[in-house]
């Protein structure tokens, strides 16, 4: 069975090759656009991965990292960081396990979360 | 009394041109107007005396009365005369009382007996209402007559009396040759004085008039100008405030003059940390303070303040000018937010156009043809280009705003080759070039610095390289300087160089060698202008060495903290 990556991006396009971008690096993907829709989620579902945009609507990629990192069910989450502002990714680098500026390149992304099955085994 | 001075000064005053005339016939008037008396009074007591003694038969009474009358009647004929013919009046004054004078008694009594003194009364007086040298005329005129008189009586002249004459005319032509001098001295300095005073006073005047139009030029200008300006005096009130300043802070004119510094921003439109800034400002003219920008209500004010000083250099008080640049700062926020919708909105339809395309050449698709992967990978390069380009001026715009910031973090030297060599490997290898990173063995493992803007450093001096590289390599070289103090970074290429005269202009924005170039290479030419800046940020200086067709080389000097070794730094992930 496949490992669950989220990926909470509210942009159609990019949320889309995100998407693409883990499932060629062979995860099982749910997207979803929404933060409060991805509250919910996170409380019931397990992914080892989490694609985490910054500006998201209704609840802020901010304070979704912070309750992955006080949900002990979630230790083992990866929290990939995706954000256009340099500045935001500057000050979550020890939060997150990477921060990535966009724009993201899809062979990147896909390299990345591939190396991230690595890290887990 | 007053009147009477009027009325004999109307009478014995004859204005002339000459001072020295006025003064002879003013002189002449009073001695005139002595012997008209003397005959009015002595008619007056003659009559008195007949009237009242009955005795008016009397050969002296009766001589007296003619006498007086022809003496009043010369009077005044000469009188007249004085008035209208000048000099002559005098003149005939003085032969009529010498001829008088040589009636009045025996011609023995004259020439040689007690009327001989009369004779010296022409010669005293006519060097004072004539002419100084006249008083010798009239000693020779006297002893000439005494000596006729003593010929016609026979006896032998009186010539001591002659000589006596001639003595008193020497002793007054000089008395009154000194005299005439002393007051021609005293005229000429009257005249010197009066003509000093004449041109002060136009000086002065002329001063008043030029400081009067002065002070209306620099009226109108301080009225006209649309910046606030408030002169303080040397104690801090406020003297001086044009009309622009009213409308700036909201305060009517009467209520700003008279008031200090504090009691101008001590008002709620002002904030506290302003106000105290704002207020060292003026009170010190503090220069590093210049153009200190404050909100003053809904307004954003920029404050200067110049001390006035007197000619000993001595402050006499303060101008300060207030500019009104609510206009500017929000121009500014609107270019902020602007940025900042740029920065986040142009960047993701970007990144999504470069995601789909590598998804067609990665086949996320299905199979895509050669040609097809060819446009494909042209989409992605020119995306990138665009993306390069959003973030250069990104970059320009927060270092021209003073907002970029440069971090002290721990960073590795060897990462930042590897992730160069990551990124621009196959671009290099694209055009043919060879690229290569050197680590400097005794280079510290870890070193402080921004990570990121070292890369970006690295990246932009590389990819310039490689830019105007054909042939050839580019290499990039991390070591220590040579004080230790210093590391270096240098980047050398084998390409077109940089001739002389392009050497001071490569930094600056927006230049790149040649347009035709700027077209080929693609590009913006802000890459090294912001290289630059963010070399100058950190404390550091580029330099760059170069030679037409063999090549550059560009080295950055950085100053050297060595950093923690222990630390474990996770590098950012550039999109190149």
């Amino acid at each position: 069975m496949k490992e669950l990556a989220l990926v909470i991006e509210d942009d159609e396009d990019l949320s889309e090759i995100f998407g693409q971008a883990l499932t060629a690096a062979n995860y099982e993907i749910e997207i979803i656009r929404d933060g409060a829709v991805a509250q919910e989620r996170l409380k019931k579902v397990l992914p080892v991965v989490v694609i985490l945009d910054m500006h998201i609507p209704h609840v802020s990629g901010v304070t979704l990292l912070k309750q992955i990192q006080a949900d002990a069910r979630l230790a083992a989450t990866r929290v990939v960081v995706a954000t256009a502002d340099a500045q935001i990714g500057e000050s979550l680098r020890t939060e997150a396990t990477l921060v990535l500026i966009k724009p993201i390149s899809f062979i990147q992304l896909r390299d990345l979360s591939s190396r991230l099955h690595l890290l887990k085994s | 009394m007053k009147a009477v001075s009027e009325f004999l000064d109307r009478i014995l005053n004859i204005q002339t041109s000459d001072p020295d005339d006025t003064r002879r016939r003013r002189l002449l008037n009073i001695l005139m107007l002595g012997m008209f008396v003397s005959g009015l009074v002595g008619t007056v007591v003659v009559t008195i005396d007949a009237l009242t003694l009955k005795s008016l038969g009397g050969t002296g009474s009766q001589l007296l009365l003619p006498t007086a009358a022809i003496i009043m009647v010369g009077v005044l004929i000469l009188y007249y005369i004085n008035r209208h013919s000048g000099r002559w009046a005098a003149f005939l004054f003085l032969l009529l009382l010498t001829a008088a004078f040589s009636l009045s008694d025996t011609p023995d009594q004259l020439a040689n007996g007690r009327s001989l003194f009369v004779y010296a009364f022409p010669v005293a007086i006519s060097s004072l209402i004539l002419f100084p040298t006249a008083s010798f005329i009239f000693a020779a005129i006297g002893g000439a007559i005494i000596t006729w008189l003593a010929i016609s009586v026979s006896i032998f002249p009186n010539i001591p009396a002659i000589i006596g004459f001639f003595m008193l005319a020497l002793v007054s032509w000089l008395s009154s040759r000194t005299l005439e001098q002393a007051l021609k001295d005293l005229r000429s300095i009257n005249a010197e004085l009066d003509h000093r005073v004449m041109v002060r006073t136009r000086e002065l005047s002329d001063a008043l008039s030029r400081e009067t139009i002065e002070a209306g030029r620099r009226e109108a200008i301080l009225n006209s100008i649309a910046d606030g300006v408030i002169v303080f005096d040397s104690n801090g009130a406020a003297i001086l405030a044009n009309p622009s300043i009213t409308a700036l802070i909201n305060k009517p004119r009467e209520k700003i003059i008279g008031s200090g510094f504090n009691d101008l921003l001590d008002s709620d439109e002002v904030k506290v940390g302003d106000r105290d800034n704002a207020a060292t400002l003026l009170e010190k003219s503090a220069q590093d303070l210049s153009n200190f920008r404050m909100e003053w209500g809904k307004r954003t004010v920029s404050i200067n303040a110049a001390r006035v000083l007197d000619h000993h250099h001595l402050s006499i008080g303060t101008v300060a000018v207030l500019r009104d640049i609510t206009h500017d700062a929000e121009l500014e926020r609107m270019k902020d937010t602007f940025l900042a919708i740029v920065s986040h909105e142009l960047r993701t339809p970007l990144n999504a156009i470069l995601g789909y395309a590598e998804m067609l050449i990665e086949s996320v698709y299905g199979q895509i043809n050669e040609k097809q992967k060819n446009v494909s990978t042209r989409i992605m390069t020119n995306t990138r280009r665009l993306l390069d380009i959003v973030s250069d001026l990104l970059d320009q715009t927060q270092i021209e705003a003073g907002k970029l910031k440069i971090r002290v973090v721990p960073c590795r030297p060897a990462e930042l080759l590897d992730n160069l060599y990551g990124i621009m490997e196959k671009s290099a290898s694209d055009k043919g070039i060879a690229l290569s990173t050197e680590l400097d063995q005794s280079m510290p493992p870890v070193i402080m610095g921004d990570p990121q803007r070292l890369q970006q450093i690295m990246i932009n001096l590389a990819n310039n390289a490689v830019k105007f590289t054909d042939q050839g390599n580019v290499r990039v070289r991390v070591h220590p300087g040579d004080d230790g103090k210093n590391w270096q970074m240098q980047v050398i290429d084998t390409g077109k160089g940089v001739p002389e005269d392009a050497m001071e202009s490569i930094f600056e924005a927006f230049r790149q060698l040649e347009s035709v170039s700027t077209r080929e290479q693609g590009g913006f030419g802000l890459g090294l202008s912001i290289v630059k800046q963010l070399v100058e940020l950190m404390e550091g200086k580029i330099t760059v060495e170069s030679e037409v067709e063999k090549g550059s080389t560009f080295t950055v000097t950085l100053p050297l903290i060595v950093g923690e070794v222990t630390m474990s730094q996770s590098q950012p992930f550039s999109g190149g």
